[in-house]
């Protein structure tokens, strides 16, 4: 087990930039997702981690180690695909003993049929066979071993290949997308199933995912990329609440963050369409910014409040609710999250008030930079962190 | 009530049953044109052969008597058909190991090209689209042994290092090259070769279209796995997953070799080479049967011909079904 670092990482595939100085680094033992929509070079970011794809520029580390110019199989790490990429030919147990096979084995005591006869083949044989067998207790498919991967369902599948990988100790283990080919009930419980993996092997684990709840939920820290960019790496709580960008606060979060046109008046203060609000921005200089809200810190107002419209659109999960409000002069509508008793006065075509928690408003400039130093009006001057 | 139920059970029982039976009679009414064809083009010939490789039947004679296994016994003792025998299994199991090799090493080869891929697919695939007639006669030049391109291009090694190196060579100089189908030891062997020569390439196409088949991701898994040369990448993923293919091309290639003929019925129309060294079975065939008008011997090489086929499908068959399916 090791740490790994990323440094200013380049990929240019002829004239397009798939990466553009991509640094990142990872802690020993730690749990990082990379998330970001299709095509922003996550995918290829994992497979220059793994050795499978060479960067353009810039250097990679594992514990401490630069790995350039070494190839895949000799970084000693572990990798788990989409389609998880099992040999069909061999039963589950061949399966994850190829790794140490490869590793432990020489070129004769691999062969097939005189392998066996090999002097110390079935020493390194049984042992090999009982780390299978520990691998297979842990992932509890030690009933399936004699099975070729045609016979098993999907979820049986990922297991395996996830056997494959922690069946030896690598540095890190990869997963690209491991997930996204599991049906939604079998997947929430494959994720829960990771994590406590990652608690129970206390290994570096790099997990690409474009479903942000997953990153959400598994991670210690989710790096969000964007075009090429990592555009910040914190923890799931921070990128949720304080996101350092437009784009990460839109992408994290669902439903979606609701985005509102502001106006910053020559002295800082700011308003929503020509109604000033409780906020103002030290320095601030006359432009227009963005607000950004979640829907559960809207709430419904009896009385005056800046964000006006009538309901558009209702979803009632059960324990919440997420309602659309049609707000004139926007074009998206702003979502609010509401308890499900209300749905009787919030029937289509309410008007409704919208007030919100201003300590939560996220401001952000014109070029999608979180404007940090936004003070309250009303209350003594404090900063939203 | 009592009384009338059991006849009406019996009446709907009756309709029942003649409905079935009807529905058998249609069904074989509709089966029977595509039956007739194939027993008329497929089933009674071979059955006809069968039944004549017992018969000394001559085409033109009126009758013919039984003679029993008397075909069948000369096929096993006679020593023409003993060497009919060895040139057929020369033929075959040297023609069907390289040419399914140089097939798959070929293919592995262009497999792995970035460039000009297509060019060398046509390359290897022209001697397969050629007549194998046209291609034995330029071969005939080629092989002649005075004028023939292979002796001259010998001769220019004569008086260099390979005259020391190889006993060949230095008996060809101080002596002569070989009469190349004149020669019983040579003959044979340059059959094999022509026959290499020109279906390789076929091969070569078919194990093409198998690697297209084979999973990219699964390469990437072997080199995460540990499999750091090309020969245990080949042996891990691409030998396994070409397995369908290699079942088939196996059993075309044999099949094909079986079938060997035009090479030898352009190199030696009279009959066989020399001292019947290449003397295949389909020329056997064609020899006892057409030339030579021996209905009842020919039909018994024929008989013998199509068990070698047929066991050769069933063995494929079987390992299909069983070693190369996943």
């Amino acid at each position: 087990m090791a740490g790994l670092s990323v440094e200013n990482v380049t990929k240019r595939f002829g004239e397009t930039e798939v990466l553009k100085g991509v640094s990142l680094v990872i802690a020993d033992g730690e749990f990082v997702s990379l998330v970001g929509p299709s095509g922003c070079g996550k995918s290829t970011l994992l497979r220059i981690i793994a050795g499978l794809e060479e960067q353009s520029s810039g250097d990679i580390q594992i514990g401490g180690q630069s790995v350039a110019g070494q190839r895949a199989a000799d970084r000693n790490l572990s990798m788990v695909f989409q389609s998880y990429a099992l040999y069909p030919h061999l039963s589950v147990g061949e399966n994850i003993s190829v790794p140490l096979k490869m590793r432990r084995m020489n070129g004769l005591q691999q062969l097939p049929l005189v392998g066996g006869f090999m002097p110390g083949a079935r020493n390194v044989a049984s042992d090999i066979g009982s780390v299978v067998n520990q691998a297979a207790g842990m992932l509890e498919i030690g009933h399936l071993l004699d099975r070729k991967p045609g016979q098993l369902s999907g979820g049986q599948r990922q297991r395996v290949a996830l056997g494959r990988a922690l069946v030896r100790d690598p540095a890190a283990f990869l997963l690209d997308e491991p997930l996204s080919n599991l049906d939604a009930k079998l997947r929430v419980q494959t994720r829960a199933e990771i994590a406590q993996l990652h608690r129970r092997l206390d290994a570096t684990f790099i997990y690409v995912t474009h479903d942000q709840v997953e990153a959400m939920t598994m991670s210690d820290r989710i790096a969000v990329m964007m075009g090429g960019r990592i555009l910040q790496c914190a923890a799931p709580e921070i990128a949720y609440e304080d996101p350092d960008r437009i784009e990460v606060a839109e992408f994290i979060g669902s439903p979606k963050i609701n985005i509102l046109p502001l106006e910053i008046s020559s002295e800082g203060r700011l308003s929503f369409h020509d109604q000033p609000l409780d906020l103002a921005i030290a320095g601030g200089s006359r432009g227009v910014a963005s607000l950004g809200l979640r829907p559960e810190t809207l709430w419904l107002s009896g009385g005056e409040a800046p964000i006006r419209g009538r309901v558009a659109h209702s979803e009632n999960l059960g324990s919440e609710m997420f309602v659309q409000v049609d707000v004139p002069g926007l074009e998206e509508r702003v979502t609010l999250r509401a308890m499900p008793e209300l749905r009787a006065s919030l029937t289509l075509g309410t008007p409704v008030a919208l007030d919100f928690d201003t300590d939560k408003a996220l401001v952000f400039d014109a070029d999608g930079a979180r404007m940090r130093k936004v003070r309250r009006l009303s209350a003594a001057a404090s900063e939203v962190a | 009530m009592t009384v009338i139920e059991p006849s009406i059970a019996g009446t709907a029982a009756g309709s029942s049953r003649r409905r079935a039976t009807r529905e058998r009679r249609d069904a074989w009414i509709l089966t029977v044109p595509a039956l007739s064809l194939m027993v008329a083009i497929l089933l009674a010939p071979v059955i006809i052969a069968g039944l004549l490789s017992f018969t000394n039947y001559s085409l033109g004679n009126g009758g013919f008597d039984w003679v029993g296994t008397r075909n069948y016994e000369e096929l096993f003792t006679r020593s023409t058909y003993e060497k009919m025998f060895v040139a057929t299994l020369t033929y075959v199991v040297t023609v069907v190991p390289i040419s399914v090799g140089l097939g798959l090493g070929v293919a592995l080869l262009i497999n792995s090209l970035g460039r000009f891929r297509e060019i060398y697919k046509t390359i290897y695939f022209l001697p397969v689209m050629a007549t194998l007639l046209a291609m034995a006669i330029a071969w005939e030049f080629m092989l002649h042994p005075s004028i023939g391109m292979i002796n001259r291009m010998l001769e220019m090694g004569c008086g260099t290092f390979l005259e020391n190196v190889w006993p060949f060579m230095a008996h060809g100089c101080a002596e002569r090259f070989p009469v190349w189908l004149g020669d019983k030891r040579y003959a044979i062997w340059v059959v094999c070769f022509i026959g290499i020569w020109q279906g390789f390439g076929f091969n070569m196409v078919l194990y093409l279209a198998g690697l297209t088949s084979v999973h990219r991701e699964l390469y990437h898994a072997a080199e995460m796995d540990g499999a750091k040369s090309a020969w245990e990448r080949f042996r891990l993923v691409t030998w396994p997953a070409l397995g369908p293919t290699t079942v088939f091309v196996v059993t075309i290639t044999c099949i094909r070799a079986f079938q060997v003929f035009d090479t030898i019925e352009a190199f030696w129309p009279q009959g066989g080479g020399p001292n019947k060294s290449t003397y295949v079975m389909m020329f056997a065939i064609f020899e006892k049967g057409v030339q030579q008008n021996l209905i009842g011997i020919g039909s018994a090489i024929t008989m013998l011909f199509l068990l070698f086929v047929v066991v050769l499908t069933l063995i494929q068959r079987w390992l299909v079904e069983q070693k190369v399916h996943y």
